[in-house]
């Protein structure tokens, strides 16, 4: 069997900001179907390089190659669209407006329709709103969420609130989930329900994860971890390896 | 539902006799309400659906207003060319500064459009051989429709307040589809949006450029209405005005916008004996408003209506 | 295009550079003390200015004492506000808009008050040092304008020394950079506030009170100088008040130089026009670091 080539690949990724090296010589693959895990301390380059990937920053060296072609000036939208979604650290949710609605600004991506065509409600304009409201309902459904539907997001817990950031990334059907640390500001309860959400896509809709927490526990749901300190990664491997491995009890817990 | 169908019935029956029952001065100052009201629209969803802040409004409704005047009265052309003039000019203005502009936000891209504001009034009044200056273009003729002449104010109103509610049910036609979700979605939040393939560029372009329209169509309305166009109505003054309806009103409600409009139009004339009174009672009503109603009169009302309805099911219950 | 032409346009153009400098740097203190862009802040020129005219003219006051007070009305202007609408909102959490929708709601209100109680007309004051002028290669000088300068000028050394020596200006600066680390060393970021509407509306109010005896007071000046004054403060990088100088210099230069080839009437939608050039092209001012982009 031939190997495909990694969904996701990082090649010497480097960044700084201003004369602050933040990220150096990043290089990993992430293969499709798979669960990888970005391990390390505050500050060590995770949230600037998940930027980068998802193409809020644009990196200073190195490529990022998305299905083997490197995102160029590919803007935020266009790699979204090409199927590379993330989440946010807090929860980017839509204040203003219901879990529902919510959940359709997610599936927008999946059709297209013209001003006019808004305007006028035109019958192909009402059909792909249908359309989205169906789906968005069946994703409120399947995450949980449908007895909160007309709930404005602004009332909604921090756990509530991440389900809903990862029910309205995923209506848009993508391929790779970025989640930037996930679990920050979940209870112990809600982290294992969130937990439990990150393997069920990676199992039932084989939604390639890559996920960045300084999370111990929650990591042990990827199968690759790597281990970020101060812009370089110093280790790889599963989470057993990866708690054994010498550099990383040095700069973990100093032995 | 049925008690929604009784009250709208009732309000387009009083709608429609109001040109009949009211002197004649109230019926101008209704065709007024209405063409505000199309003005204010524009400004509504710019604000409701974007977060954004439009104060240059008054360049659209004037370029609107001049074309109309410049085309048939200076061109001796039909009036349909004035409206269509006037809209391409705006849409194509508010293309190419709308671009760059809006790649701001918040303070910037407000100050920005109150400063594009003021130069279209400096230039409407520099360039005079166009718009006849302070002395400006009189003896615009009122419109006919297949040969049915709008030169009373009673025919006149039915004319816009038609417009005007077309004008509205496009709104809330991009309020809710699809486009609406993205716009609301942009202005909550801009990031999460963009991580969600939302344009936001191309979004808030197209509906500043909707706005200019329709702040174009309500100055060739102006135009005929008045039959005389000067600088003085496009001042900056007049765009701040227009944000007053919707910030009046409440952004995100479209009868709102009549709400709104009708305190922009009715309140100078009560207040014409006090002179130029009410543009300080306007300034105090929007420092008002912001302080005290943020979702302005639609957004109280509701919240009244809300809890009128609490208490009935408490003591119900 | 005579040397003397350019330099008269130069000798202008800072003349009118300090005045938006003056009006600059009121606002960009505020907003470094609030996070509020103040949208009237050329009211306070306004009406210090008017104050001035009136206590002058009306009750015979000796000048001096006729410009302090006009400088006094417009801080205490500055405070009042504050202490009425910024405060309450600032406590219910209100957004950027609604605060920018507040300040043009103010410049709404006193302008137009100013208009029905004052009237259309302009009104000027005398120029400081006389009705004489200075010769500079042939290009004329007022006296007056000399003095605005210097003034300016000095104003901007206080304000430096104000930012850096006292105890008031530097809690100034360390709520603005964070209001939470300073409340807990003892800092009452909510007085901190009101002195930076006071510092606000006092250097508005000296930019109106030296530019009337040039070109006159209206009621229409406001919106004029909040946008210049405005454009002065983005040129000079918004986080540093003292960049407002040069802001307002340049924004004056430029505004006088580019009306040498074209008529003078044309002398604001330049300036306006550079406003929103150099907020599309240069957020950061020339000399700021890239602080926050316009909201």
């Amino acid at each position: 069997m031939q190997a495909d080539p990694a969904l996701l690949a990082l090649q010497g990724v480097g960044h700084s900001f201003g004369g602050l090296s933040v990220l150096r010589s990043v290089t990993f693959d992430v293969p499709a179907g798979e669960i990888v895990g970005l391990i390390g301390p505050n500050g060590s380059g995770k949230t600037t390089l998940f930027n980068i990937v998802s193409g809020y920053i644009r990196p200073l060296v190195g490529n990022i190659l998305y299905r083997g072609t490197p995102f160029g000036r590919e803007t935020i939208q266009q790699r979204s669209h090409a199927g590379l979604v993330r989440t946010f650290q807090t929860p980017q949710v839509f204040e203003k407006m219901t879990v529902l609605e919510n959940v359709m600004a997610g599936c927008c991506k999946l059709t297209r329709t013209s001003l006019l065509q808004d305007l006028f409600r035109t019958p192909t304009a009402r059909g792909q709103l249908r359309e989205i409201r169906e789906q968005a309902e069946a994703a409120c459904e399947r995450f949980q969420l449908a007895g909160m539907r007309d709930v404005p997001a602004a009332s909604l817990t921090a756990g509530q609130r991440r389900i809903l950031e990862i029910a309205r990334a995923v209506v848009g059907k993508p391929s790779l989930l970025l989640l930037d640390e996930p679990s920050s500001g979940l209870n112990g309860q809600e982290i294992e329900n969130l937990r439990e959400w990150i393997v069920r896509l990676n199992a039932d809709d084989g939604m390639t994860v890559l996920l960045v927490s300084h999370d111990m526990g929650l990591m042990t749901v990827a199968n690759m971890v790597h281990t970020l300190y101060f812009g370089e990664i110093i280790a790889s491997g599963d989470m057993t390896a990866i708690q054994r491995h010498p550099k990383v009890r040095e700069v973990y817990l100093g032995v | 539902m049925r008690s929604n169908l009784v009250w709208l019935t009732l309000g387009l029956i009083v709608w429609a006799a109001l040109p009949f029952i009211v002197p004649r001065s109230t019926a101008d100052l209704l065709v007024f309400t209405g063409i505000y009201a199309i003005a204010g629209l524009g400004i509504g969803l710019l604000l409701g659906q974007c977060g954004i802040v439009n104060l240059a409004q008054a360049t659209f409704y004037g370029l609107g207003a001049y074309g109309s005047a410049y085309c048939t009265v200076t061109l001796g052309l039909p009036s349909a060319v004035g409206f269509v003039v006037g809209a391409v000019l705006s849409m194509v203005l508010a293309y190419v500064i709308g671009r760059p502009i809006l790649r701001l936000t918040g303070y910037f891209l407000a100050l920005g459009t109150l400063a594009l504001s003021a130069i279209a009034s400096a230039l409407f009044f520099e360039w005079d051989w166009l718009t006849g200056g302070t002395l400006g273009i009189g003896g615009i003729p009122k419109l006919e429709l297949f040969g049915f002449a709008l030169d009373r104010p009673s025919r006149y109103y039915f004319f816009v307040w038609i417009l005007a509610f077309g004008c509205m049910a496009l709104a809330r036609n991009l309020v809710d589809s699809r486009t609406g979700l993205m716009l609301r979605a942009m202005r909550d939040s801009s990031t999460a949006a963009a991580s969600l393939s939302i344009d936001l560029q191309s979004l808030r372009t197209r509906i500043f450029v909707l706005c200019a329209l329709f702040g174009s169509l309500a100055g060739s309305l102006f135009a005929h209405h008045a039959s005389f166009v000067s600088v003085q109505s496009f001042t900056v003054d007049r765009s701040i005005n227009f944000l007053l309806i919707p910030v009046v009103g409440g952004a995100t409600s479209i009868p709102g916008v009549v709400a709104g409009a009708l305190f922009v139009t009715f309140l100078p004339e009560l207040l014409s004996k006090l002179g130029d009174f009410h543009q300080i009672l306007f300034g105090l009503a929007l420092v008002a408003v912001v302080v005290a109603l943020p979702d302005g009169l639609m957004g109280a009302f509701s919240r009244l209506r809300g809890m009128i309805a609490a208490r009935r099911s408490g003591n119900a219950g | 295009m005579t040397l003397t032409l350019v330099v008269q346009a130069i000798l202008a153009g800072v003349t009118n550079g300090i005045v938006y400098a003056l009006v600059g740097m009121g606002l960009a203190a505020i907003f470094k003390g609030s996070r509020v862009i103040n949208a009237m802040q050329g009211e306070f020129a306004v009406i210090g200015a008017m104050t001035t005219v009136l206590l002058l003219t009306k009750l015979q006051w000796p000048y001096a004492a006729a410009i302090a007070a006009g400088a006094g009305v417009g801080a205490l202007l500055g405070a009042g506000i504050e202490l009425a609408f910024v405060r309450y909102m600032m406590r219910k959490n209100a957004t950027e808009d609604s605060f920018l929708l507040l300040t043009i709601g103010l410049a709404l209100t006193l302008s137009a008050s100013v208009l029905y109680f004052i009237g259309r007309d302009g009104h000027l004051l005398p120029p400081l040092g006389g009705e004489g002028v200075f010769l500079i290669f042939d290009a004329v000088i007022q006296i007056h304008a000399v003095w605005l300068i210097a003034i300016g000028l000095a104003a901007t050394l206080l304000l430096r020394a104000f930012y850096h020596r006292t105890h008031i200006g530097l809690s100034m600066m360390a709520a603005s950079i964070d209001a939470d680390g300073a409340a807990t060393t003892g800092i009452d970021v909510g007085r901190m506030r009101t002195f930076t509407f006071v510092l606000g509306g006092l250097l508005g109010a000296l930019g109106g009170i030296l530019v009337t005896p040039l070109i006159g007071v209206d009621y229409q000046l406001g919106l004029n100088l909040t946008l210049k004054g405005f454009a002065a403060a983005v040129l000079g990088g918004l986080t540093n008040p003292l960049g407002a100088v040069i802001g307002g210099i340049t924004l004056g230069l430029v505004e006088s130089l580019a009306i040498i080839g074209v008529s003078s009437s044309y002398k604001d939608v330049i300036a306006y026009s550079v406003l929103i050039v150099i907020m599309i092209l240069m957020p950061q001012g020339i000399l700021g670091r890239a602080g926050r982009r316009g909201g």
